[in-house]
């Protein structure tokens, strides 16, 4: 497998003296389901929030070790994080639409880095919207505001949103935590097309998800990096008492 | 002596009773304003030039000169007073400078508005010899007003969800692009309430432009931002203890205009305030 991201005894402690990861190391591979899982408290969302530097709006004091995306070191002084945040897009927890229409919502980022042409923007709403599985519900109805589509329907529209710019890397944060299931379902089903061209991040929200759409799973426990490996090993066979601990439910 | 039940009756009409004088004295004052000054409304009081001494015709140049001074206001604080605002609420962090800034606001809020009024003409009028004009009186009151402005527009800015921010961010947005795109239209409604109240301070104040711009008798109107000119609270402290004979409505009816004048930039900013709550996503 290739690797995209290469993460360097990455520590992370934010001003309230909370050490939120503790020296891990690992690597995050290109086309494939990245899965971070663990119980909260674990650092994964932090870890997440590294990755295209959108810690640097958090309370973090002390930072250290490396990442590496296709060899650049995105912590170096002087890195170009707009252009990063490009690269390695995200899709948080709560579905936050921005108080504008569909269509702006997925055109903000095209039009943030200067693209004004209209067929383009018009031709990226409708491919977005159609690979976030979206495109059936709200197409006829691009001009309305994003906030009166329902949760599920939000969260697609995010996903949709960060596809716009066509990143390399797609971080998502529990991005079904607030869905029903049929929601949820389509959600994976949607990652499981993705993963075709992008190199996927997930923290899932169960044990349940992890291990329904893995390629590689990394166990996380208080900041630390516990095990990580292949679905089939990770979640049948696990190395580590704790990883087994964690996924047969004997604590989390 | 009392047990609690009374106890509690009694605590709930003192309370109401304090509401209820709150109220009062605001019938009060509009009724018997109104009552008193709406005889000499007319088409005339509101567009000709005050004749005989002010004791007759109308406010033609107290209105237009409250007008003038009241943009030119706008014109000093808000630009002035929302930067400073989205300095505050999205770059400031919390250091010498920024506490040395909050401070300076605070006490300008502080500052009696006859200090201003002295403040303006030294520095105005007489060191940078604007003279005693609407320039003067512009800036003085645009100072007065920034207090208001700033600290409205702060707290309407640090009402929009961080959560916006940081999806603008992560979408690749810059600082500047987030608070221009995502920011500031929110909090625009909150911002624009801010304004028409600091305003609708500026226009009753009489202290200030005391000294800066304000007429005792001009019976023309001003054609540039380097004349004096009347304005309605001044003009209304004029006739009520410097022109002896004055007809009485008059007085009444030169204070009602000023009052609907203040109270329709109320009633103004409540609409804006209200029209964009019910539009409003969180």
């Amino acid at each position: 497998m290739e690797t995209k991201i290469r993460i360097e005894n990455l520590s992370v402690r934010y001003s309230d003296g909370t050490e939120s990861l503790r020296d891990v190391t690992m690597d995050i591979y290109a086309r494939q389901i990245n899965v971070l899982f663990g119980p909260a408290g674990g650092g994964k969302s932090t870890l997440l929030r590294t990755l295209n530097r959108l810690n640097d709006l958090a309370d973090v004091v002390t930072q250290s070790g490396h990442v590496t995306l296709d060899g650049e070191d995105i912590m170096a002084p002087g890195y170009d994080v707009i252009r990063l945040r490009r690269r390695v897009g995200i899709v948080f927890a709560r579905p936050v639409p921005l108080p504008m229409t569909i269509y702006q919502n997925i055109t903000y980022g095209l039009e943030l880095a200067g693209v004004r042409e209209r067929q383009l923007l018009d031709a990226t709403v409708e491919r977005c919207l159609k690979q976030a599985a979206l495109w059936d519900e709200v197409g006829m109805r691009l001009h309305e505001p994003a906030h009166a589509l329902s949760g599920g329907q939000q969260q697609r529209l995010c996903l949709a949103r960060t596809l716009a710019l066509q990143p390399e890397v797609i971080l998502l944060d529990e991005p079904t935590s607030g869905l029903d299931p049929i929601s949820t379902g389509k959600v994976e089903q949607t990652l499981q097309e993705l993963k075709a061209s992008y190199t996927i991040v997930i923290v899932p929200h169960s044990v349940q998800q992890a291990a329904r759409v893995a390629d590689w799973a990394t166990f996380f426990l208080q900041g630390e990096l516990v095990e990580s490996g292949p679905r089939d090993q990770i979640f049948t066979n696990p190395q580590d008492r704790r990883t087994d601990e964690y996924i047969t439910g004997r604590f989390g | 002596m009392f047990n609690r039940q009374v106890t509690q009756r009694i605590a709930f009409v003192l309370i109401s009773l304090a509401a209820a004088l709150v109220i009062l004295p605001i019938f009060a004052i509009v009724g018997y304003i109104v009552v008193e000054g709406i005889g000499a409304i007319n088409w005339e009081f509101l567009t000709t030039m005050p004749r005989h001494g002010m004791r007759e015709g109308g406010l033609l140049p107290a209105i237009v000169g409250t007008l003038w001074l009241t943009v030119g206001t706008g014109l000093v604080a808000v630009p002035i007073g929302v930067g400073a605002a989205i300095y505050l609420a999205e770059y400031a962090s919390d250091n010498a400078l920024t506490r040395a800034i909050r401070i300076a606001i605070i006490n300008l809020a502080g500052v009696p508005s006859v200090v201003y009024g002295l403040f303006g003409m030294g520095l105005f009028v007489v060191f940078l010899r604007f003279g005693t004009s609407i320039l003067a009186g512009s800036l003085t009151l645009g100072i007065m007003t920034l207090p208001v402005i700033i600290s409205t527009a702060e707290e309407a800015l640090r009402a929009v969800p961080q959560e916006f921010r940081l999806v603008s961010t992560s979408l690749g947005g810059t600082h500047w692009q987030t608070i221009r795109r995502v920011v500031l239209p929110q909090a625009l409604p909150g911002i624009i309430t801010g304004i028409i109240l600091g305003l609708e301070r500026a226009a009753g104040e009489t202290a200030p432009i005391l000294f800066t711009v304000a007429a005792f008798f001009l019976p023309r109107l001003p054609s540039s931002i380097f004349d004096q000119t009347m304005a309605l609270p001044y003009h209304l402290f004029v006739i009520s203890t410097q022109v002896p004979g004055m007809p009485l409505q008059l007085q009444y009816g030169t204070a009602l205009v000023l009052l609907i004048f203040v109270l329709s930039l109320n009633v103004l900013a409540t609409l804006i305030r209200r029209h964009y709550r019910q539009q409003r996503v969180w």
